[in-house]
């Protein structure tokens, strides 16, 4: 006599009238929904922003290695050639004190006062450097304890690399804050939202009290009695996901290009889009687990078979 | 079969207050058994028993050589598909059409459109309301309205029917048509367990009586019983 087919029609179309019956109670719990998938999705916007601002600033990260005066290109060229044979190191470029000064030129070319004063020195007062790029930045420690234990430690004058990491460190330290704050409200919004379509789903049951009745006596199996509940709140997830997917990508679309004049080339927009296939099941995903499991909540305390 | 073995049971978990006491019953497939008292004494406990409603507290409820008690709670709903049940406040569905209360008692069992369309209007007409397919309860009679209750007990095809209180909200010409379909229904091979207080019913019925009293079996008349004080 059982017939799967018939069964998943009738869970279903049980569900969706549940849903459809209760019109003010669904369109409350539906928009606690929407309240926590927003949530979660700029939440994930700032992850998003957060790396990219990081990588930003790490890409800027370098060691800059100052050399005495009296310190040879020759000898220099040795440093340079040692620190290439590290395997964390990507690049080591070398500036010469020529180089340094033309850079430095070119760079106050509109300042008479800097021009007029090296105009006034006799000698070079810049000195010859080597740039150092890391594979990744938390390398950078071991390089320049590398350079300190080096053969020809006496040639170099200062070791220069800190001041982009300390930005590096607030950058992480700000969005690390923000994603623990951010996760907590999420966590908390999750919670009225399983609440509140748990006490949407009681009602439901309460309301339908005699048919449940009825549908034990006729001996309805417990897939039967329950099921549609579980449907019913599935839907509010689906339902919230659905409305959060439609405004979110506009939504995204406008504030995409203010966020990239103030990050050039960090677009939103374009990461969303091209992980709309990762994003859009994940948010329907969030959305029809919370409201399945604040179900499965409410039939097994309300729902005696 | 069924068998009741020194059968109590307590009200919500408190052993003070016993509902029934140390019940012995044997009822044979087939019979006509109607179980008189006054109210409070322990009928529908009896019936609740049967369909694994509740549980005894003390004693065994044997179907078929099965102990109730031990039945999985998975395999309650095809416990309950061989026992049809009606009761005096017919609980029927009053948004749902006479066709469709008999056949949501099919579709929560998983039977399938071509079974409903034919088997619903089959047992309508059995229990004389073939003519009655789209009418709500509150169209029907209060007799109609507890023939519909039986048609959807008897859906199922089952092999025992309870009946607790059948004509309770009946007067007596629609008391004495229910009873005398359900004396149909018990010529036709099925168990029927009838709990009433009402003397006439059981008299008119002439079978076996079973007198139930504070929870005690106090006079089990075989046949033709009347039940006379």
């Amino acid at each position: 006599m059982e017939n799967f087919q018939e069964t998943a029609k009738r869970v279903f179309n049980v569900g969706w009238t549940n849903f459809k019956r209760n019109t003010y109670l669904s369109m409350g719990t539906t928009g606690v929904m929407i309240l926590v998938l927003f949530l979660f999705s700029g939440l994930m916007s700032l992850n998003y922003l957060a790396s990219q601002i990081v990588s930003g600033l790490e890409e800027k990260v370098d060691v800059s290695v100052y050399f005495k005066n009296d310190a040879s290109e020759e000898e220099i060229n040795k440093v340079k050639s040692d620190l290439e044979l590290l395997g964390t190191v990507k690049k080591v470029e070398y500036v010469s004190k020529d180089q340094a000064l033309n850079e430095f030129k070119e760079r106050h070319a509109g300042d008479t006062l800097i021009q007029d004063s090296l105009a006034e020195l006799d000698d070079n007062p810049l000195q010859a450097s080597l740039n150092v790029k890391a594979d990744d930045s938390s390398q950078y420690a071991s390089i320049v304890t590398f350079l300190e234990g080096n053969k020809f430690r006496s040639l170099v004058d200062k070791i220069n690399f800190y001041e982009n990491e300390q930005v590096i460190k607030r950058v992480l330290a700000i969005s690390g804050g923000l994603r623990n704050w951010g996760f907590l409200l999420t966590m908390v919004l999750a919670l009225i939202a399983v609440l509140v379509t748990f006490n949407t789903v009681r009602l439901t049951i309460y309301s339908q009290k005699q048919e449940i009745e009825i549908m034990r006596l006729v001996g309805g199996s417990n897939w039967h009695i329950k099921a549609p509940y579980l449907v019913e709140g599935g839907m509010y997830g689906a339902l919230a996901a659905g409305i959060v997917a439609v405004i979110f990508y506009p939504a995204i679309f406008f504030i995409s290009p203010k966020v990239e004049s103030l990050m050039p080339g960090v677009s939103l927009i374009s990461y969303f889009v091209s992980n709309i296939f990762q994003f859009v099941p994940l948010i329907f995903f969030i959305g029809i687990l919370l409201g399945v499991t604040s179900s499965f909540v409410a039939i097994r305390r309300f729902l005696k078979i | 079969m069924i068998e009741f073995k020194d059968v109590s049971t307590i009200y919500d978990n408190d052993e003070s207050i016993e509902i029934l006491n140390g019940v012995n019953l044997h009822i044979k497939d087939g019979e006509f058994v109607s179980i008189i008292g006054p109210a409070g004494a322990g009928k529908s406990t009896l019936l609740r028993l049967l369909t694994r409603e509740i549980s005894p507290h003390r004693g065994e409820v044997i179907l078929d050589g099965v102990n109730l008690a031990e039945v999985p709670s998975k395999a309650i709903p095809l416990l309950r598909r061989k026992i049809g049940t009606v009761y005096q406040d017919f609980k029927l569905l009053s948004a749902k059409t006479a066709f469709e209360n008999v056949a949501f008692a099919m579709e929560v069992c998983g039977a399938d459109r071509g079974e409903i369309e034919s088997d619903v209007p089959k047992i309508l007409g059995i229990v004389g309301l073939g003519d009655k397919l789209k009418s709500f309860p509150h169209q029907l009679s209060g007799g109609e309205k507890q023939r519909l209750a039986i048609a959807r007990a008897l859906i199922h095809r089952p092999r025992i029917i309870l009946a607790d209180e059948p004509t309770g909200n009946l007067d007596l010409v629609n008391s004495y048509d229910v009873v005398k379909l359900l004396m149909k229904i018990n010529e036709l091979g099925t168990t029927v367990i009838l709990a009433t207080h009402n003397r006439e019913v059981v008299n008119a019925i002439g079978k076996r009586v079973i007198s139930i009293e504070k929870g005690k079996i106090v006079r089990d008349q075989v046949e033709n019983g009347k039940y006379v004080i």
